[in-house]
């Protein structure tokens, strides 16, 4: 009874944290129709970022940033013919944003800031990065084909693993725990960070909730999601939704690996497969419905903690199995709906 | 007169085949227009082409004295082109009212009360849509849906107004509601393009029409002088009167 109970909160645990990565797949998923492979990069990028930060290293995803920025620049060299102001103000704000990057970086490192606010820097650093990925990537061919975009996003995770092997190496980063301890609850002991990946989690996805329902941006997003041509036509400059869905879902997906960072040890290559299981989770929701996606990343928490608990060597195994039954009850469902 | 929109050669294409050829017209401020013909003559395709949803192969488009050249959709909004598409391309889980917010999208920072005030105006021009402003779209009947895109598009307050068969798929008695809403419009000064199969209808509100067909134009002139030509009450303008025995 105990273990059941101490699975459950582990479970939960888990499921929340895929919950924030299923929820950045959906939301890109929806807006710019990119099944994003690539997601679980950001929770390394937020993971090893944070684990720099507090450990009083310069952020290595500070790199990144400046090297899309300088990057952005480039692609819009051709524009210095036709409209060399425009060109110039842009030019001029990448520099600011790189040097406005720096600084944080810096003066969050000299400050030696508390671990709240930490995450909420290493936040600031590789949430932009989304922005980056999608503008090299979606922004030039928004009309490509769902398999296209697939297989970008493979090889953009396949590139940002290996710029993170570049920076910080094979070896994993500890991340201490926003709260170590723990509580007794009943007979379970559950620690603090477990309340923490709660509290978190909870208002991060209250957040985007209410974005998303009372503000107009939100709103946009959501037409964008549901109608793109009808968007267009309201005047929604959908490629920039489309950022920021990018921009939304990065964020979301970095702070999944900053809470998820204490229990499994940072390193670059962790992203992968915890964003493939975001997306097994996701899928129970088809990638569209947000409700589902959470029941579903649920479900792989719990599934994941019980089967690391009685054949620990097939629990990546059973996680991914789980992918063939949600798959056939969504081709049930949806021939059930043709009908 | 100043010319809002002068559209000259424009030939449109999808792979090797010519959807419009060299149409030429133009559009003074105030003025109501449209073009009728068959299915498939290339009304739609004009325009979605106006709209920036599809590029022409040649041709030029000048709107305000300037020419358009590939801008995207949106930006053809922000410069006071709207269209009320044939399909109302709507958002199924939003609320009637998100709908006209979000149509006035790109005045967002516009002032609580203006916007409340467009707000109020098209919920007078379209009294239905304001009992039914906290429902779904996706819920909504074809009519109102409609109404919809009419208010939506609308909210942005645009200078040139473009609707699409705004008669597909409604009832008779919804059809004359929604032509009445855009006679008034345009009685109001809209500028407006109306592309319509139903041709008695859309010349009872035009000024002027184009007949086109297979993707050229074959007449035009002054919508009561189309109305009274014979040869093209038979070959073209049959849908009004069959409308017409339908409706009685």
């Amino acid at each position: 009874m105990d273990t059941a109970l101490f699975l459950l909160v582990d479970g939960l645990t888990n499921g929340l944290v895929y919950a924030l990565l299923a929820l950045s797949l959906v939301l890109t998923f929806t807006v710019t129709r990119v099944v994003n492979i690539a997601q679980g990069e950001y929770v390394m990028l937020g993971a090893l970022t944070l684990a720099d930060l507090l450990q009083g290293r310069f952020p290595g995803s500070v790199y990144l940033l400046v090297g899309g920025l300088a990057l952005c620049v480039v692609l819009d060299a051709r524009r210095w013919r036709s409209d060399w102001k425009g060109a110039l103000l842009f030019a001029a704000g990448m520099l600011l944003a790189a040097v406005g990057a720096v600084a944080l970086a810096k003066g969050a490192l000299a400050l030696q800031l508390p671990v709240v606010a930490m995450m909420l820097v290493a936040l600031l650093l590789v949430a932009p990065i989304g922005v980056l990925i999608y503008r090299f990537t979606v922004h030039p061919i928004p009309d490509a084909s769902t398999i296209v975009f697939v297989i970008i996003s493979v090889g953009v995770s396949m590139s940002v693993q290996g710029l993170g092997l570049l920076i910080w190496g094979a070896s994993p980063y500890p991340v201490d725990p926003v709260a170590s301890g723990g509580t007794l609850l009943g007979p379970v002991f559950v620690p603090y960070q477990s309340f923490v990946i709660l509290v978190v989690a909870l208002a991060s996805m209250g957040g985007l909730y209410l974005f998303s329902e009372y503000t107009l941006v939100g709103k946009a997003l959501q037409a964008s999601a549901m109608n793109r041509l009808g968007a267009q036509f309201c005047g929604i400059p959908v490629a920039k939704a489309g950022g920021l869905a990018f921009l939304l879902a990065a964020a979301f997906s970095a702070i999944s690996g900053m809470l998820l960072a204490p229990l499994i040890t940072a390193n670059y290559e962790m992203g992968f497969m915890v964003g493939l299981k975001g997306f097994v989770g996701g899928a129970m929701g088809g990638l569209i419905d947000y409700p589902f996606a959470l029941l579903g990343v649920m479900m792989v928490g719990g599934l994941e903690t019980t089967s690391a608990y009685l054949a620990s060597a097939y629990r990546d195994v059973l996680v991914f199995g789980l992918l063939i039954p949600t798959l056939l009850w969504r081709n049930a469902r949806q021939r059930a709906e043709a009908r | 007169m100043t010319k809002l929109l002068e559209v000259s050669d424009l030939t449109v294409g999808y792979g090797n085949a010519v959807a419009l050829e060299s149409i030429s017209f133009d559009l003074a401020r105030g003025e109501f227009i449209t073009f009728i013909g068959p299915n498939g003559a290339g009304k739609t395709t004009l325009l979605n082409c106006l709209m920036g949803v599809l590029s022409p192969r040649s041709g030029t488009v000048v709107f305000e004295g300037r020419a358009l050249n590939g801008e995207a959709p949106e930006a053809r909004v922000a410069k006071g082109i709207v269209l009320v598409p044939e399909r109302r391309e709507l958002f199924p889980s939003l609320s009637v009212e998100d709908h006209l917010r979000l149509g006035a999208f790109l005045k967002r920072r516009r002032s609580r009360e203006a916007t409340a005030t467009v707000l109020d105006r098209i919920y007078t021009l379209l009294p239905k849509l304001r009992e039914r402003r906290r429902q779904l779209a996706g819920t909504l009947s074809g009519g109102e849906q409609q109404m919809v895109a009419v208010g939506r598009a609308l909210m942005s307050e645009p200078q040139l107004l473009m609707l699409d068969e705004p008669s597909t798929g409604l009832a008779p008695r919804i059809t004359e509601e929604i032509f009445d809403t855009i006679d008034r419009l345009r009685s109001e000064g809209m500028t407006g393009i109306l592309v319509e199969q139903n041709a008695n209808l859309a010349l009872s509100v035009a000024s002027r029409g184009y007949v086109i067909e297979v993707g050229n134009v074959v007449a035009a002139g002054a919508a009561r002088e189309l109305r009274q030509d014979p040869r093209l009450m038979a070959a073209y303008l049959g849908a009004g009167d069959r409308y017409r025995d339908i409706a009685i």
